[in-house]
C-alpha cells in the first residue's frame, strides 16, 4: 500500500487495518494525559464501538486512527504502515477514511448534492462524475428527493444521512463515526445506525463508532472502553454491561 | 459545482460584510481611476491640444517650478534658423481667474504664427491685428464664462471684447481665451517674455529626428528646454508634484482597502475555523484551503476593482465639473488605466489573503471533532 500517491484499498500487508501500541496523547504540556497507552488492533472489516464517557479519550482515540492529530508517544500503523510517518496525511484522509461527525458539519451554503461532493475535490473527478458520484450517494442513502435541498431544509437525520454519503464520496475502506446518533430523536438515531449496519455489511467497510449508548454500541461486533485514556475493556459488546456492573 | 463555486459561496455568506468590503476597495480603486486619469489627461489633453496646432517641439521652462517660467522672446531667434525647423511660434500661456471662473487657460500667441491657424471660428472673427484689444473664446470658454459675441471679458484689469467663438479641435483649446501675444505680455506685465516656443519641424521628420533637432536645441538656450510636445508636460515639476500626489492619494485609499479584506479575510477564517477543520478531515489538503482563502480575497478585489472602476468614472465626471478644473483637461480614461486599476484591485486582494490564507493552512483538523 502507498498512501503518499495511490492509496490502495485493496492492499493489505497486514490482516489489522489499525494497530495501536503505547498510544499516549497529552495535551498542555502533559498537564492533560488523553490518552494513556492504548493498545489495540482492529481487524479489515470489523465493526467497532468506542464507548466510555465524556474525558475518557475515545474522540482522541478516532482523532489519531484518522490522522486529525498525532499521539505524544506510541506507534500507529495502517494495514501495516506508519500513520506517524506520513508525508501527505490529506490523502489518507481523503481516500482511505470517511468521516461522520456527531454535529453533521455540512457546510450551509451548499446543496445536499454538493455537501457530498466536497470531499471529490482531492479526488481529481470530472464535474459531471462528481455530480453523478453524488447523486448515486444519496440514492443509496435514501435521499433522492433531497438531492437541491440546503441542509437548513433537511431534518437532522436527513443531514446525518447526507453527512454519511459525503464521507463515502471517494469509497473509503474506513468509516469513523464520532457520536452520529447524538444529535439525533430516536426514531432518526435507528435510521441512520440501519444504514451504518447497512454500509458496513454490503460494503464490507470497517466501521469505527464512538458512542456512549450503550444499545448502539451493542449493534457492533466488539466494544472497546475507554476510562481515563486507557482501553479497560476490549470484547463482546454483549459482555459490556457486565464489565461496568464489575 | 466547481472549485469556483466554493469560492463564490464562501464570499456570499456573510453578504453585508462582503458588501462592505467591496465598497471599501472600490472607493481606493475609484481614486486611482479618477486622480490618476485626471494627472494623465493633463498630459494627454495639452498633447492633444498642440497636435491641433501642429506643434511638434516646445520650448519652455518648467524647472523648478510648478508653472512654466517666461523667459526672452528673442531665445526664439536663436533656434528658428536650425536646420530642420519649419516654423516656429511664440507663446505665453497664463492661468488666471477670469471673472465668475477661477482659472482658466489665457493663451497669448504671436500674431500670425501657426497657432492660430486650428481655430475654426464657430461664429465672430478673429481680431482684426495684434493692437485690437479682443479675444478669441474657445467654445468651452465661452460657455464657462457664458460669453457671446460683442461681450466684454475682464483679464486683469483690461476689459477685451469677445470678437470670435472658435472651435480649436481639442480640450486645452477649446477651453482656452485666446488673444494676441503682445496684448498679454501687457496685461500680465511681462513685456518681451514668453513661456513656450511652439515649433513645427519639417514634413517627413521622424522621431529620432524630433529627439536630436531637441539635443541641437538644447545646446543653444540655456534658458529654455526643448522637448518632443506633450513630453514637456509630463517632466515638469508640476505635472510629477500632481502625479506623485494622485498616486500618493490612491496609494492611502488602497491601504485602506488593504487593511479592509485583511480584516474581512481574517474574520472569516475564524469564524470559519471549524469547517476548515472539517474541510480538512474530508481530505482537503492544506494548500487547497489557502487557495480557498486567497481566491476569495482575489476575487473581492477583482469585484471592487470594477465597481471602483465605475464608480472612479462617476467621479472623474464630478470632478470635471469642478470650477477649478473646467475646461481646463480631459480625463485620461483609456482601457489600459481601467485595465491597471483592475490589476491593482486584485492585487489588493491577493495581498490582503496572504496572512488569512497562512492562518486558515494553521487550522488543525482535529477541530473538526470538537462540538
Amino acid at each position: 500500500m502507498n498512501l503518499t500517491s495511490s492509496p490502495s484499498k485493496a492492499g493489505a500487508a497486514s490482516r489489522y487495518v489499525f494497530e495501536a501500541t503505547g498510544l499516549i496523547k497529552d495535551f498542555d504540556d502533559g498537564q492533560v494525559h488523553a490518552l494513556r497507552g492504548v493498545d489495540l488492533q482492529i481487524e479489515d472489516g470489523e465493526f467497532v464501538a468506542i464507548v466510555g464517557p465524556s474525558g475518557s479519550g475515545k474522540t482522541t482515540l478516532l482523532q489519531m486512527l484518522g490522522a486529525l492529530d498525532r499521539p505524544s508517544e506510541g506507534t500507529l500503523k495502517y494495514r501495516g504502515e506508519s500513520l506517524l510517518d506520513l508525508p501527505d496525511p490529506a490523502a489518507y484522509r481523503a481516500h482511505e477514511i470517511g468521516f461522520v461527525f456527531q454535529a453533521f458539519h455540512l457546510l450551509p451554503t451548499f446543496t445536499a448534492s454538493e455537501n457530498v461532493q466536497i470531499p471529490m475535490f482531492e479526488d481529481h473527478k470530472s464535474r459531471a462524475e462528481r455530480q453523478e458520484r453524488a447523486l448515486e450517494l444519496l440514492k443509496a442513502v435514501g435521499l433522492e428527493e433531497r438531492v437541491n435541498h440546503y441542509p437548513a431544509k433537511l431534518s437532522g437525520g436527513e443531514r446525518q444521512r447526507v453527512a454519511i454519503a459525503r464521507s463515502l464520496a471517494n469509497s473509503p475502506s474506513v468509516l469513523l463515526a464520532d457520536e452520529p446518533t447524538g444529535n439525533l430523536d430516536s426514531e432518526s438515531a435507528n435510521h441512520v445506525l440501519d444504514l451504518l449496519r447497512s454500509l458496513h455489511a454490503d460494503r464490507r467497510m470497517t466501521l469505527i463508532l464512538v458512542t456512549h449508548d450503550m444499545s448502539i454500541a451493542a449493534c457492533a461486533q466488539r466494544a472497546i472502553q475507554m476510562k481515563d485514556g486507557c482501553a479497560v475493556f476490549d470484547g463482546d459488546p454483549a459482555k459490556l454491561s457486565i464489565h461496568r456492573i464489575a | 459545482m466547481t472549485f469556483l463555486d466554493v469560492i463564490i459561496r464562501g464570499l456570499k455568506r456573510r453578504p453585508l460584510r462582503t458588501g462592505l468590503t467591496l465598497l471599501g476597495i472600490s472607493v481606493g480603486i475609484a481614486a486611482v481611476v479618477a486622480l490618476i486619469g485626471l494627472s494623465r489627461g493633463l498630459v494627454t489633453s495639452w498633447t492633444a491640444g498642440m497636435r491641433q496646432r501642429g506643434t511638434e517641439i516646445v520650448v519652455s521652462n518648467f524647472r523648478g517650478s510648478l508653472t512654466p517660467k517666461p523667459f526672452p522672446a528673442f531665445t526664439r531667434d536663436r533656434i528658428a534658423n536650425l536646420p530642420g525647423v519649419a516654423a516656429t511660434c511664440t507663446i505665453l500661456v497664463d492661468l488666471m481667474g477670469i471673472e465668475n471662473a477661477e482659472l482658466m487657460i489665457v493663451s497669448g500667441r504671436e500674431w500670425g504664427c501657426f497657432a492660430w491657424e486650428n481655430l475654426k471660428l464657430v461664429s465672430g472673427r478673429m481680431p482684426n491685428d495684434q493692437n485690437e484689444h479682443a479675444v478669441v473664446l474657445g467654445t468651452n470658454a465661452a460657455d464657462i464664462l457664458k460669453k457671446k459675441i460683442g461681450d466684454t471679458v475682464q483679464i486683469e484689469t483690461e476689459e477685451l471684447t469677445v470678437v470670435g467663438i472658435a472651435n480649436g479641435g481639442a480640450f486645452v483649446e477649446n477651453g482656452s481665451v485666446i488673444l494676441p501675444l503682445p496684448l498679454l505680455q501687457q496685461i500680465t506685465g511681462n513685456h518681451d517674455q514668453i513661456s513656450a516656443i511652439d515649433v513645427r519641424v519639417t514634413p517627413g521628420m521622424n522621431d529620432a529626428g524630433i529627439r536630436h533637432l531637441c539635443d541641437e536645441m538644447n545646446k543653444l538656450i540655456p534658458e529654455g528646454h526643448a522637448e518632443p510636445a506633450g513630453e514637456h508636460i509630463a517632466s515638469s515639476e508640476g505635472y510629477r508634484v500632481i502625479n506623485a500626489m494622485s498616486w500618493g492619494t490612491s496609494l492611502l485609499a488602497i491601504l485602506v482597502g488593504v487593511l479592509g479584506v485583511t480584516n474581512t479575510m481574517l474574520m472569516s477564517v475564524f469564524e470559519r475555523k471549524q469547517e476548515i477543520a472539517v474541510l480538512l478531515a474530508l481530505g482537503w489538503r492544506p494548500s487547497r484551503i489557502v487557495r480557498m482563502i486567497l481566491w476569495e480575497s482575489a476575487l473581492l478585489g477583482f469585484l471592487g476593482g470594477i465597481i471602483g472602476v465605475l464608480l472612479g468614472i462617476i467621479g472623474v465626471q464630478l470632478l470635471k465639473m469642478a470650477p477649478a478644473l473646467r475646461g481646463m483637461l480631459e480625463p485620461d480614461l483609456r482601457t489600459n488605466l481601467m485595465l491597471e486599476a483592475i490589476a491593482i484591485a486584485v492585487f489588493v486582494g491577493v495581498l490582503s489573503g496572504l496572512y488569512p490564507a497562512w492562518r486558515s493552512s494553521r487550522v488543525a483538523p482535529s477541530l473538526a471533532l470538537h462540538g
